[in-house]
């Protein structure tokens, strides 16, 4: 028989987790509370041993499952993680961990509210392990589901509109990519959905150049929406504003870098030479990324709308990474989706601790919060300092390594993308300034700060992530270079042919 | 001479004719009661007939010099039919229980609808086939019209009747031009006709003659003009039975036609079937936004699940004609689950209206579940059993350069999608117009039990059911 190995325990835990919660009486929300937290933690100790265990020495994909699902079209389940996805796994396993602790404010519904949020984390977890082109979309488009529900039901402000607005956004994408995949599977003409094997058969034969010049525009665009390339970008603020805390923090934290991890997984390993093509208009729509929605966040009041609307400027730095496919570029990407991940979701977090209390996020309504909540405060003012990367944070050598990287390709756009930089830490200090800093008005005089160990652990956990990877960043960084090595060796393969071709002609 | 019978081969329906007659004696010997004895017996007699329908398995066969055949197309759609005839018979059940009206009748004209459907699975002959699609059809018009006091109702078995005759004179037309040409009404020698001169005026004329009359059976641009008006009229069980037997019954020779009898003519046909494809999914989908009774809005839908379905037919290949029998099982549980959650809240509210479901997940979070579970699953979301069914068809698009239509596919998802959760929002979203919970059986639990494991099962367990699905179609390649 198979023998299953950790990752597929990752995924299984939540499973029996909603199994659990489902047989489970409405009223009893404190076991389905604790039902969820222990599936939860399973996982992410699950992710943290998978991360550690990681040979980046050997490199290549470990701890792979494969079991034939569907042999007739060639899709198993197969699952394992390189050294990009092991960075991942960690992200969405530090995330997920926190998102379920926070939701503890939840207090409605808690049965419904749990079994979406399991699922949720389940579609997360599987996108970033599937080796499996069909299973990678299965898991995508599985969060449809559950997301649409967790931001309407109990969302906040203008829910049912950002609800459906973000769903239909994010399923258009989706499917405009699935069509491409589609046709990426039919010419690859193995018969097979499984990545390793089309990745092993490209190397030697790859794809006919036709085919790639209009398959990797859309698969771009398709999961550039999820990582809200310009101009795909508007569905997200208004949707994390909507969004409950939990929600967000998965979705601008993780869910974000699944679209990004697509375009560099199925886009650029798989199709180099159109990548080399299409790439430098990306890196142009990465800069108006960070600085149109930096600008945007500089006149917002809501503060959720702010950290909205920086999470998608910030996503210009992913985006830039990824078009200056080399070395330094791509390492940077994969370790600002880390660092970004865990910035954004403690951002979320933090202002659910006091919106709960206030149930008002408008800058101009508050202030003075540092007297009532100091620790909030602490936690909020270094998660502002990270985004604006302040040396460290994990941030800092994210960025640092993506402006590097786009400094010899791309000039002018490196130099814009360091403004954004700036445009960051107006917006953010205003933001802290505004919220936590000036007198205090009265009514907020009944704010508390989060005070038991249990209620600091997730915020306090996600800091010392920021400052441990920002301090000694070859702990994530030998992972990542890993599992960018084959990517970097198929996009020199291909340099090299182009090279040889035009050389012929010269000749 | 007397034919020599195999009665294995025609068991099920053996069956269900000894079932009417003992039925009508039985009612008149009964009389009038209070008691819903017809269709407690008509469950008992359909799981006899579900078992004998698994023992049967694996044996083929013809009868009556090859009028009627039993092959794994066969089997497995006569298996489809008792399964849908299963959720109708409990539908029925729940349906009647809130109307002052005799449904005696009701039951026997359901039995009557399924020998009509078990019939056009194993129909090898234009004449039988004709007479198994009236049986069928004429139990529809009567049972559409059945509510007699309530003028939807009548209306709609009216535009039903007399669009299904035209229907059926069209076919019968098509069928004596066949004729004239080949001399027979055998498919199998209509198809080495077919194989000589495919170009034959004669022949193409009954061919599109027949394929119009197929048009109107699975409701596709541009014979669906009869479907929301029907749908919205007629009672909820007999919707649900021409959402999915009536469509399925209508596939079934689709696909013996396409796959089998016409098959040399396939090559000419890719590009046909592809635009209907693509203009019936997208009027049935667009045409679906706007609506406000929930079984109009499903009756739009069930025009845009035609249009996927003739995607596979456009298809061609094996893999296309297996994505459409997949995606009709699929289709099956879920929406007839998505009419069954109908019907019962119908017995609270009277209504059928989709603002009387909002807040339906606080009086009940089961109906709820299930509602959003099929309409997902309509929309083709994983882990639910519609995204692989459309996930195969789009490959088999895909696969034979239909790439277009692959995209046009996915416009539709999304379209879809919206008008979908429009419904989920009112049932989730919005706050409950009364407090009141609804209560449900338990034998009618089990069965939205059954519906929800039918969708997610085979939306996660593709595996079996596409070989299921390989192996009723390889029969014809």
């Amino acid at each position: 028989m198979f023998t299953l190995g950790p990752l597929t325990g990752i995924l299984l835990y939540p499973i029996i987790g909603i199994i659990l919660i489902f047989l489970t009486p409405r009223d009893k929300t404190s076991w389905i509370r604790g039902i969820s937290n222990t599936a939860v933690f399973l996982s992410f100790v699950t992710s943290l041993w998978v991360f550690f265990h990681y040979d980046s020495a050997s490199g290549g994909y470990q701890f792979v499952d494969h079991i034939p699902w569907v042999v007739p079209l060639g899709i198993s389940y197969h699952v394992g993680v390189d050294g990009i996805n092991s960075v991942l796994v960690l992200l969405q396993g530090f995330c997920s961990f926190a998102g379920v602790l926070v939701t503890r404010s939840i207090k409605e519904r808690v049965k419904e509210y749990y079994l979406l949020y399991l699922m949720l984390i389940i579609g997360v977890y599987g996108v970033f392990m599937s080796l499996d082109l069909f299973f990678l979309y299965f898991f995508y488009e599985m969060a449809v589901m559950p997301v649409y529900l967790l931001i309407g039901v109990w969302g906040s402000s203008d829910k049912e509109y950002a609800t459906m607005k973000l769903t239909l956004y994010l399923t258009g994408g989706a499917v405009l990519a699935f069509i491409a995949l589609l046709s990426f599977y039919n010419g690859v003409g193995l018969g097979t959905f499984d990545l390793v094997a089309i990745q092993q058969h490209l190397t030697v034969h790859p794809l006919s150049p036709q085919l790639q010049n209009w398959i990797f525009p859309v698969i771009v665009v398709g999961f550039g929406v999820i990582v809200t390339l310009w101009p795909f970008y508007t569905w997200s603020p208004i949707g994390y504003a909507a969004a409950p805390t939990s929600v967000s923090m998965l979705h601008a934290g993780v869910l974000k870098k699944l679209g990004a991890y697509a375009i560099l997984r199925l886009g650029i390993q798989m199709m180099p030479e159109a990548a080399q093509t299409w790439m430098p208009w990306v890196a142009t729509l990465a800069v108006l990324n960070i600085l149109y929605c930096g600008l945007i966040s500089l006149t917002q009041r809501d503060l959720k709308f702010i950290l909205g609307y920086s999470s998608c400027s910030h996503m210009g730095y992913i985006l830039l990474g990824l078009a200056c496919l080399n070395t330094i570029g791509l390492n940077g990407v994969v370790f600002l989706m880390f660092a970004h991940g865990i910035m954004a979701a403690l951002g979320f977090a933090l202002v659910g601790t006091f919106y709960d209390q206030t149930h008002t996020r408008n800058l101009d309504e508050l202030g003075g919060l540092a007297k009532r909540m100091p620790f909030v405060t602490t936690c909020f003012t270094m998660t502002a300092m990270a985004s604006a990367g302040l040396p460290g944070f994990a941030n800092f050598v994210a960025e640092v390594m993506i402006l590097l990287g786009a400094w010899d390709k791309y000039r002018w756009q490196a130099v814009l993308a360091v403004l954004g930089i700036v445009v960051t830490a107006v917006y953010m200090l205003k933001a802290v300034r505004l919220v936590f800093q000036g007198p205090l008005p009265a009514k907020w005089n009944h704010v508390n700060d989060a005070k038991t160990v249990f209620q600091r652990l997730p915020y306090a956990l996600l800091i010392l992530v920021l400052l441990v990877v920002g301090f000694w960043p070859s702990l994530i960084l030998k992972n990542i270079e890993a599992g960018t090595r084959p990517i970097l060796e198929q996009l020199e393969r291909s340099a090299d042919i182009e090279q040889r071709i035009t050389f012929r002609k010269t000749e | 001479m007397i034919p020599n019978i195999h009665w294995n081969l025609i068991s099920l329906e053996t069956t269900i004719t000894a079932v009417l007659a003992l039925f009508i004696l039985l009612d008149i010997l009964i009389g009038k009661t209070q008691k819903d004895w017809m269709g407690n017996l008509s469950l008992v007699a359909l799981f006899a007939m579900i078992l004998m329908w698994f023992r049967g398995d694996h044996i083929w066969g013809q009868m009556f010099s090859g009028m009627y055949i039993v092959d794994s197309l066969a089997w497995f759609f006569k298996g489809f039919f008792l399964l849908t005839m299963f959720f109708v018979l409990v539908m029925t059940q729940q349906f009647f229980r809130s109307l002052e009206q005799r449904k005696d009748e009701f039951y026997l004209l359901l039995w009557l609808a399924l020998l009509g459907m078990l019939l056009i699975a194993s129909s090898a002959d234009f004449l039988l086939l004709f007479i198994s699609i009236e049986i069928l059809t004429v139990s529809l018009y009567v049972m559409t019209a059945y509510l007699k006091r309530d003028k939807h109702s009548i209306e709609a078995g009216m535009k039903y009747l007399i669009l299904g005759a035209l229907a059926s004179g069209l076919f019968l037309y098509g069928i004596s031009f066949l004729y004239g040409a080949a001399h027979s009404t055998r498919f199998v020698v209509i198809q080495q006709f077919v194989a000589d001169q495919p170009t034959n005026p004669m022949l193409l004329f009954g061919f599109v003659l027949i394929f119009s009359a197929i048009g109107f059976k699975i409701a596709s641009v541009p014979f669906h003009l009869w479907v929301p008006d029907v749908y919205q009229g007629a009672p909820t069980p007999v919707t649900a039975l021409l959402s999915v037997g009536s469509k399925a019954a209508g596939f079934v020779i689709l696909l013996r036609l396409l796959f089998g009898v016409f098959a040399p003519l396939h090559d000419h046909l890719t590009l046909i079937l592809a635009i209907l494809s693509a203009v019936t999914m997208c009027y049935g989908n667009l045409a679906a936004i706007p609506q406000k009774n929930i079984k109009r809005l499903l009756g739009y839908s069930s025009i845009g699940h035609a249009g996927y379905l003739l995607m596979g037919a456009a298809a061609g290949s094996t893999l296309g004609a297996a994505a459409i029998t997949f995606y009709l099982l699929g289709y099956l549980f879920t929406n007839l689950g998505a009419f069954l959650v109908i019907v019962l809240y119908f017995v609270v509210s009277k209504n059928d209206e989709i603002s009387d479901y909002s807040g339906l997940s606080q009086r009940s979070p089961l109906l709820a579940c299930a509602l959003f579970l099929a309409l997902m699953s309509l929309a083709g979301i994983p882990p639910m059993a519609g995204f692989f069914g459309k996930f195969s068809l789009f490959i088999a698009a895909v696969q034979n350069g239909l790439v277009w239509l692959a995209f046009v596919g996915a416009a539709n998802v999304i379209i879809s999608l919206y008008y979908y959760l429009m419904v989920v929002k009112r049932i989730y979203i919005d706050p409950p117009i009364s407090a009141y919970p609804i209560s449900v059986s338990w034998p009618v639990r089990l069965t939205l039990w059954l519906a929800m494991a039918g969708m997610i099962g085979i939306g996660i367990f593709q595996g079996p059911f596409l070989d299921i699905a390989l192996a009723a179609v390889k029969g014809m390649f």
